[in-house]
Formats: structure tokens, C-alpha cells, sequence
């Protein structure tokens, strides 16, 4: 990963030469530019901000660690963001893989129209995190919304305000997560095809039946592609922001049922400028996620088969 | 038959190919299951863009597509439904997705030829870092960032969504095209080096032209993206002037409140209209890249 592999060739008598690296570093220029300007110095003086207690106005006293323990101790909203962001992530990231696996396979069966359907399940991920996706969350699932209007003329049911009810709210959103699979799905579709068919036919022919084939070939095989889609959703999950916000007006509500961590950390920085606060929040955010890419990583040894 | 012979060597042809053996019976039953699971998917979609043709008191009474009586009414009372017309917001919003795919384009493949293609005295040192940027969540840098805008004076300008793209800094696009330019034979600059074409030169005259595809799909996601997003015009963007059409419609919900659903519905779709169109033209482009690279979205 780290190296440029075999494009890297040995420069004629190992040297290089002076033209060279003025050619590599003009075109390098941009990105350096971007690298120190926009990250590598934001990273350092975000750091540097959440020791203190900047406000974005006047100047940035020094306050030491007081900011994360705030945080660890004396900060109720924060631990009601963690346990948003956490029921989000716990919930949204296996339904996604275990729908985007299944709709997967059943495309992968030789079907007629593949690329059709693979299409329209791969619209709403492609549209899903726009503003007006949300907002036609919150009609969907409004008292008087299309869910309802369905349900009743269905069932005869008459059901609550799904989106102001704080025990429903945070499970629409899951919802919307959900109806988000089809970029995994697209993931999952190329990795299908990477397995050997002669694996099945072998398999087969020593009578091993459609599950057995799925637990034992597909399921093993596939794990990389599962490993790296969870990673990715897990990251995307931590850091889900539009819906929420459009869906609760920006408050994280009804009572901080959708609190989402980003959506604190959004609050924190934007509408109470405390920038400082906001900046710590950021960097436990990023231990958060750090912590969860490099778990998966350390396990993923024990169920990830990779084949060589 | 090919297919039997092909699969003696190591990848199958087509996953369209995948277990012939499937009984027409099951087969029957997956499509229908498939259809029904389009149809939940597609149907909240289908329902905005059909409701933003009837009137408020339809809505509200009916689950069905078709509009009983059709009229374009919630267009006209959305688009002059704020101080500034949606028409203006959108301007907005294709103003920035288009300097950002010009930036984006730029920065990143010049970054990506100097990866790949030229050799200098710290390159993998300077390619490890911008993939250990790739795993680097934005929220680390977001502050100091704002602050640096502000202090330019920057805030409440599309600068600070532009010009960052302009540097590189979605470093994702950067590996996209890393990736292709690697499958271009090297045998190709070597002949140019021979015609004394300068890394310039070759840049521009054997890279690009060969790399239309990954420069189309990074255009692709760079408009839709950028066309999508609400965070950075939420933070940068304070007048209703400046707003982009993600802004608009954020702020229209705010000040009509639940009234005026059939509006909202159509400004809605305005809004996803431009992704529509980009995803009916350019569907395998879109699907390929998120295959080959497991973009995100």
C-alpha cells in the first residue's frame, strides 16, 4: 500500500537527477500545498485548540486538559450523543451489509436485467443524503405522512408521529441508512464475481447443496469485500450529519433522540462557538473512529481469509 | 461452453453467468421478490416527484402516483417561495460543483501523474502521507480550517469550497486516478521521452488523453458530490444570496413548516433532478467506480 509497487523503477545509475525532482515537486505543488495548509496544520492547531478555550473571538487561553475532562465527567449531552451515534452505527452498519450481501446474490444468479435493478438499487445511495431526501423522510414518517396513510388504508391503523416520537425518531434515520445499501451492494456484486466458478462446480459435484455452497465458498471468499464494507460504513456511520440535522431542524431532537455526535459537534462549534470544546469533541471523535478502523483491522485476521 | 473452458483458468468470465442451475420455478420467485423490493426502494422517491404535481389537499389523501388533478402550482409557489429565487440558488450550486470539478481535475491529476509517473527524492514518503489523509476524518481539521477562512475573509464566499479543490485535498480522487494512470504502459513515456517530450509534454499529451474514463468518473462524482453537500455551505455561507439549492431548500423547510408540502415536494425534486440526469447518463460510469474503488455513498 505504502509503496508505488511495480510502476518503481530503479532511475538510470540509481541517482536522480536535479531536473527530475523539479519536474516531481512542480507537479506536486497543489497537493503540498493543500497537505500543509489545509491538513497537516489544521490537524496541529486543532489539536492545539482543544487545550483551550477559544471562542473564534479574542484570544486562546490555555486551559490544559480541562476540555476532555469536561467531556469525560460533566458533560450529559455528550454521552447522550454516544449513545445516539453508537445505537446508529450498531444498527445501520449490519442491516446495510446483511441487505446489500443478500440483494447481491439473489442479482448474482444469472438473472435477466441485472444492470436494471442493480441501477435502481443503487439510486438511493447516490440521492439518499440530500436535503430533499430528508425532507421527504419527515413527510414519510410525519402522523399525517405516507407511512401512515398506508398503514391505515391497509390495516386500519392509525399510527403515531414516527419522526416526534423520541423512542421512534433515531429508528427512521436507521431506516433511511438502510435504504442506502445499494453502494455496498455494487461492492459485493464485483466481489462475487471474482470467486472461481469452478469452486461450485467441484463443490457440486461432491453434492454440496445451495447453502452449504453459500457458508463454504461464497460466505469465506467474500470476507475481504465484507471486511472492507464494514470499515467503510462503520467510518460513514460515525460521521452521518445531513439527515439528521434537516429532520430535527438543526436541534438534534425531540429531546436529543438524534443527537448525532457530529450534529453535537456542529453545535458546539457553530452555534456556541465554543471552538475549543468543538475542537476536542473532533479529536475524540477521530480516537473514536481510530479505535474501531484499527479493532477491525487487528481482528480481522482471525475471520478474513485472503487468498494466497 | 467458453465459459466451461474459461473457468479452468482462475476468474469467471461474467457473474451474469453465475449458477445456470437455478430452476425456473425459484427464478420466477426472485424476480418477483426483486420487483418488490424495487418498488419499495423507488416508491418514496416516485411518491415526492408525483406529489409535487398535485395540489396540498391530494396529498395528503392519497398513497398513489398518478395526480388526480396534475398542475405545476407548487412549482411557481416554491420558486419564489424565499427573499431570493430557487433559480439563483441553483445557479449557485452549479457556479461551485463546476469550479469544483475543474479543481479537482487539476489538482488531483497532476498529483496523481507526479505519483506515478516521475521520480523524485521523497515520493513515497510524500505518497504515504497523502494515504494516511485518505483515513483522516475532516472533523480534525474543520476548525482550524474555518478559522483560517475567517481570517482570510473568506466566510461567506464560495472560496472556501472551491479553492481547497484546487489544491488536492480530496485525496480520494487522487488514488482513483493513481490507479488508472498505473495501467497505463510506461513503454508509451518512454517513446515520448525518445521524441524529447518533456514531463509536461507528456502530461498533457499521453496521460490525459488516455485517461478520459477516471477523469470522467472523477468529474461525475465531483458534481454530484459537491452538488449534494450540505455541511460546507452551512458553515461558509451565511447570506440567502449566496445560498446553494441544498441551502434554499433546508431554509424553505424552516419557513414554511409543515404548510406547504406540495412546494417543498417540488423544489425537492428540483434539487435531485440534476443527479437524476447525471445518473441516467453516465449509470455505468457511476456503478463501475464505486466497484473498482468502493467509493463511498
Amino acid at each position: 500500500m505504502s509503496t508505488l509497487g511495480t510502476t518503481e523503477r530503479p532511475a538510470a545509475g540509481g541517482r536522480f537527477k536535479f531536473g527530475d525532482s523539479l519536474a516531481g515537486y512542480g507537479f506536486l505543488a497543489p497537493w503540498l500545498v493543500g497537505f500543509f495548509l489545509l491538513t497537516l496544520g489544521p490537524a496541529i492547531a486543532s489539536f492545539y485548540l482543544s487545550l483551550t478555550d477559544y471562542s473564534g473571538l479574542g484570544a486562546a487561553n490555555w486551559v490544559g486538559a480541562e476540555n476532555y475532562v469536561r467531556i469525560a465527567t460533566d458533560d450529559p449531552r455528550f454521552w447522550t450523543a454516544m449513545n445516539v451515534t453508537f445505537t446508529f452505527v450498531l444498527l445501520s452498519v449490519p442491516l446495510k451489509l446483511i441487505f446489500a450481501l443478500a440483494v447481491a446474490v439473489a442479482l448474482n444468479r444469472g438473472l435477466e436485467g441485472l444492470s436494471f435493478f442493480r441501477a435502481i438499487f443503487y439510486l438511493p445511495s447516490l440521492v439518499g443524503g440530500s436535503v430533499a431526501v430528508a425532507v421527504l423522510w419527515r413527510q414519510v414518517f410525519a402522523g399525517d405522512g405516507l407511512l401512515n396513510q398506508a398503514l391505515n388504508m391497509l390495516f386500519g391503523f392509525e399510527g403515531p408521529s414516527w419522526i416526534s416520537n423520541p423512542s421512534t425518531s433515531l429508528y427512521t434515520l436507521v431506516l433511511l441508512a438502510v435504504w442506502q445499501f445499494g453502494s455496498s451492494m455494487i461492492i459485493f456484486l464485483a466481489g462475487l464475481r471474482q470467486i472461481p466458478q469452478d469452486m461450485y462446480e467441484a463443490a457440486s459435484i461432491d453434492g454440496a447443496g445451495k447453502a452449504r455452497q453459500f457458508f463454504k465458498i461464497t460466505l469465506p471468499l467474500l470476507t475481504p469485500v465484507i471486511f472492507f464494507n464494514a470499515v467503510i460504513l462503520t467510518i460513514d456511520a460515525f460521521k452521518a450529519f445531513t439527515s439528521a440535522f434537516v429532520i430535527s431542524d438543526g436541534t438534534g431532537g425531540p429531546i436529543d433522540s438524534t443527537l448525532f455526535y457530529t450534529l453535537y459537534l456542529y453545535q458546539e462549534a457553530f452555534t456556541n462557538f465554543r471552538f475549543g470544546y468543538a475542537s476536542a469533541l473532533a479529536w475524540v471523535l477521530v480516537l473514536i473512529i481510530a479505535f474501531f478502523t484499527a479493532m477491525s483491522f487487528l481482528t480481522a485476521r482471525y475471520w478474513v481469509h485472503y487468498d494466497d | 461452453m467458453t465459459d466451461a473452458t474459461l473457468s479452468t483458468t482462475t476468474i469467471a468470465p461474467r457473474a451474469d453467468a453465475a449458477e445456470p442451475s437455478v430452476s425456473p420455478w425459484k427464478r420466477a420467485l426472485l424476480y418477483a421478490l426483486l420487483v418488490a423490493v424495487s418498488f419499495l426502494m423507488l416508491y418514496p422517491l416516485l411518491w415526492m416527484v408525483a406529489s409535487s404535481f398535485k395540489p396540498d389537499s391530494e396529498i395528503f389523501t392519497s398513497t398513489g402516483l398518478i395526480p388526480a388533478e396534475p398542475t405545476v402550482d407548487a412549482y411557481r409557489r416554491g420558486w419564489g417561495g424565499l427573499s431570493v429565487s430557487f433559480g439563483w440558488m441553483f445557479f449557485n450550486s452549479l457556479v461551485i460543483s463546476l469550479l469544483v470539478v475543474v479543481g479537482n481535475l487539476f489538482s488531483c491529476s497532476m498529483a496523481a501523474y507526479a505519483f506515478t509517473r516521475l521520480r523524485f527524492k521523497g515520493r513515497s514518503f510524500w505518497f504515504t502521507l497523502m494515504l494516511g489523509t485518505l483515513m483522516m476524518p475532516q472533523h480534525a481539521v474543520l476548525i482550524p480550517q474555518y478559522v483560517l477562512f475567517l481570517k482570510l475573509g473568506w466566510v461567506n464566499s464560495i472560496l472556501p469550497l472551491v479553492v481547497p479543490k484546487f489544491l488536492a485535498i480530496d485525496a480520494f480522487f487522487i488514488f482513483l486516478m493513481v490507479q488508472f494512470f498505473r495501467g497505463i504502459p510506461r513503454e508509451l513515456d518512454e517513446a515520448a521521452i525518445m521524441d524529447g517530450c518533456g514531463p509536461l509534454r507528456i502530461f498533457l499529451k499521453v496521460i490525459l488523453p488516455l485517461s478520459t474514463p477516471v477523469l470522467a468518473t472523477a468529474a461525475v462524482f465531483s458534481f454530484i458530490w459537491t452538488w449534494d453537500d450540505f455541511f460546507a455551505p452551512l458553515i461558509y455561507l451565511n447570506d440567502i444570496e449566496k445560498y446553494t439549492a441544498q441551502l434554499g431548500l433546508r431554509t424553505f423547510v424552516d419557513s414554511t413548516g409543515t404548510s406547504d408540502w406540495g412546494s417543498l415536494f417540488a423544489m425537492s425534486t428540483l434539487t435531485v433532478l440534476p443527479i437524476f440526469i447525471l445518473f441516467i447518463l453516465f449509470q455505468r460510469l457511476l456503478i463501475e467506480g464505486i466497484a473498482t474503488t468502493g467509493m463511498k455513498r
